[in-house]
């Protein structure tokens, strides 16, 4: 038999603006009648006596510092659907209603062992993005999302029991149909009970065909058949700042919360990604562009924020941010085993080398390995830092130098000036010993024919310059100590 | 022993340890050696060995004041550092570390890790990162300034990362105190390394010698 649970989430209005600190008094407003009308508002407003349904020009008379916004259907939708990602874990029927997630929980039961023991697990899991506290369990979608929201803590489970627990329940709330309202108030019906207690066929005949039909899904009596919600294929969230942010390093904050959005979408999907997009929207300035990407892909939120903390020490930003938003085209499935075998010591060196590439750039991070080639320019690679990638592909034979080579190594050779015939570094270079002569690299177009000297400048600095035999230009190479 | 003790008390462990801790009555490995047993990795110089007390400092941070020259005195101790699982870091080295020329000093060059700053400050918190991740066996640097507050900070984060922290200095830095457990001025004296012991652990500095 079909159970449907509904979570009512109240305060979700509230919740998809981010508002810096908690204390700040918040409300959102909506339009009634050509009004701005307090909807919601936090306990920091209600504080300054700010309640819902009170005009808005009454409530900043109460605390001109309010921070306001309408509300924003398109966000609460969103952030439903985060919520949606989340509850994926316990079902895979997942329907929405304004304010409110519906999750046909009978099919899944039994993977948890009961209704009960589901609805344990999901109420106390600590990975729920918004606290789980209005909820209620019926046979009928219709009757669950009306419990949550004014009976929380209702459960049903048969049918039958469904006209007892709906009895008191006004008709308003049955329906928004105005005329339909008025019609059955116009019979002297005010309470659900009361339109089931008149036979179906003069309900029928008396307020039509449409009240019998809602009466009808309401109690189960005829299926209520709801759209599916199907999970996004991309992650893509957006958060309102109600307090504008100058300092890059302060994106941290509300970032958290996008990124514990993505660590629920990724978990439902048991994913991992390594590559986040960020943009922070300006008011005049085009927006700001971060990417985040990582070594090795994870779901975690902590681990997130930890390295996008490094990436916002170098941001630069031209403007206050005025809304963020997190994106990810791409995520794989979490490899389980790979996941469990990881060695410690090589799970730290990530974290470690992470921070590194994260606050310097990936750049400025390098392993080196070395390249069979006499040419000493291309005797060298850098490689990826990274131990696993680096030992699978296996090191090349390493070609051993010479014990009267340079310990160091300019990225480039640098082509010397000649006065009187003698190379010239910072003083006249005197030759003090031939070190070898080098012809290769004939296979790949960039054959060279040099030879090697070391040579002392007046400083008393030890180099390593060659003659190119062909041109006869000089140029500088290495650095002996 | 203090462990044997602790399986006997059972369920009063948690509190004793705490109070034993606050009278500093044990000793807690992540805080570095005891100072009786002091680690040191041999150089490879004998003479300089004997020089140093035993070998350079491990998790310490050595000071080598030089104009230019320093790299070799170290090529032994890394080649056999290179031998194990953790990283040797260069930060902010002058050029580039030469492959063949280091390879053929038996040292395993994909052990090393090539980090350049792009100023001054991030090359020292980079430094001070790798010496206190315990990933690092060595970490070399090359600042472009340090203050004795920095140098302090990087002292400290070897001892936590059990680390050989190496600070290459140009000669004029002699006149600064230094909180390195080592302190070293090499310069070249005819094709060989003079170098001087300026200070060095459990023993006095001031000799000098032609490696």
């Amino acid at each position: 038999m079909m159970q449907w649970l509904a979570l009512y989430f109240p305060d979700l209005p509230l919740d998809v603006f981010w508002s810096g600190e908690e204390s700040a008094p918040v409300a959102v407003i909506r339009r009634q009648k050509g009004w701005d009308i307090i909807d919601r508002c936090n306990a920091s407003a209600r504080q300054q006596g700010v309640r819902p349904g009170m005009a808005l020009n009454a409530a900043l008379a109460l605390y001109p510092g309010l921070l306001l916004h309408e509300r924003d259907d398109k966000r609460e939708r969103q952030r439903l659907e985060t919520i949606a990602s989340w509850a994926w874990n316990y079902s895979s029927r997942i329907s929405f209603d304004p304010l409110l997630l519906l999750l046909e929980v009978g099919g899944s039961a039994k993977l948890f062992g009961g209704i009960d023991v589901l609805l344990e697990k999901l109420r106390n899991d600590p990975r729920a993005p918004a606290a789980v506290e209005y909820h209620a369990l019926a046979p009928s979608p219709g009757a669950a999302a009306l419990l949550a929201r004014l009976r929380p803590g209702t459960r049903v489970r048969r049918t039958e029991n469904l006209q007892g627990v709906l009895r008191d329940i006004s008709l308003a709330h049955l329906t928004r149909n105005r005329k339909l309202l008025t019609l059955m108030q116009g019979i002297g019906l005010s309470t659900i009970g009361e339109a089931l207690e008149l036979p179906r066929p003069e309900l029928a005949r008396r307020v039509g065909q449409e009240a019998v039909l809602l009466l009808d899904r309401l109690l189960g009596r005829m299926p209520d058949p709801r759209p599916l919600w199907q999970p996004p294929e991309h992650f893509q969230q957006s958060l309102l700042l109600l307090a504008e942010i100058d300092q890059a390093q302060v994106l941290q904050f509300p970032a958290r919360r996008l990124l514990n959005s993505l660590s629920d979408f990724l978990h439902g999907r048991d994913a991992v990604t390594q590559q986040l997009h960020w943009r922070f929207l300006h008011r005049e300035a085009p927006p700001s562009q971060l990417e985040q990407g990582m070594l090795r892909p994870d779901k975690r939120a902590e681990h997130f924020l930890e390295l996008l903390r490094q990436h916002l020490e170098r941001l630069q930003l031209p403007e206050a941010v005025v809304e963020m938003e997190l994106r990810v085209d791409d995520w794989q499935a979490a490899d389980k085993i790979h996941e469990d075998l990881f060695v410690p010591q090589q799970h730290e060196d990530q974290g470690f080398l992470e921070r590194l590439r994260a606050r310097l750039g990936e750049e400025a991070v390098h392993g080196l390995r070395s390249v069979s080639d006499h040419r000493p320019e291309k005797g060298w690679g850098f490689r990826e830092a990274l131990p696993a990638s680096g030992d699978a592909a296996g090191p090349e034979e390493p070609l051993k130098g010479e014990g009267n080579d340079p310990l160091w190594l300019l990225p480039r050779p640098r082509r010397l000036p000649q006065r009187n015939g003698r190379p010239w570094h910072e003083g006249c270079l005197q030759l003090s010993a031939f070190s070898r002569r080098v012809e290769t690299g004939w296979w790949d177009g960039e054959d060279v024919t040099r030879d090697y000297y070391r040579a002392r400048n007046p400083a008393g600095q030890e180099l390593w310059v060659y003659r190119d035999r062909r041109s006869g230009q000089w140029f500088l190479q290495g650095v002996f100590e | 022993m203090v462990r044997l003790v602790f399986s006997e008390m059972g369920a009063e462990v948690t509190k004793n340890l705490d109070e034993l801790l606050q009278q500093g009555l044990l000793w807690r490995g992540r805080n570095g050696p005891l100072p009786t047993a002091r680690a040191v990795l041999p150089s490879g110089f004998e003479r300089l060995d004997e020089s140093i007390g035993g070998g350079w400092p491990r998790g310490a941070l050595v000071e080598i004041l030089s104009q230019g020259p320093g790299l070799s005195l170290l090529l032994p101790v890394l080649a056999k550092l290179s031998r194990k699982s953790r990283w040797l870091a260069w930060v902010d080295a002058p050029w580039l570390p030469y492959v063949p020329a280091l390879t053929a000093r038996g040292l395993d060059v994909s052990r090393i890790l090539l980090i350049r700053g792009r100023d001054a400050n991030q090359g020292l918190w980079a430094a001070e990162q790798a010496l206190r991740s315990g990933n690092c066996a060595a970490v070399m640097l090359w600042p472009r300034s340090v203050s004795n507050a920095q140098a302090r900070r990087l002292q400290l984060a070897a001892e936590e990362g059990d680390c050989l922290g190496v600070l290459f200095r140009s000669r004029k830095a002699l006149g600064q105190s230094s909180t390195a457990a080592l302190r070293l001025e090499v310069q070249p004296s005819g094709g060989k390394l003079e170098v001087q012991v300026h200070k060095r652990p459990a023993g006095w500095g001031g000799r000098r010698l032609l490696l």
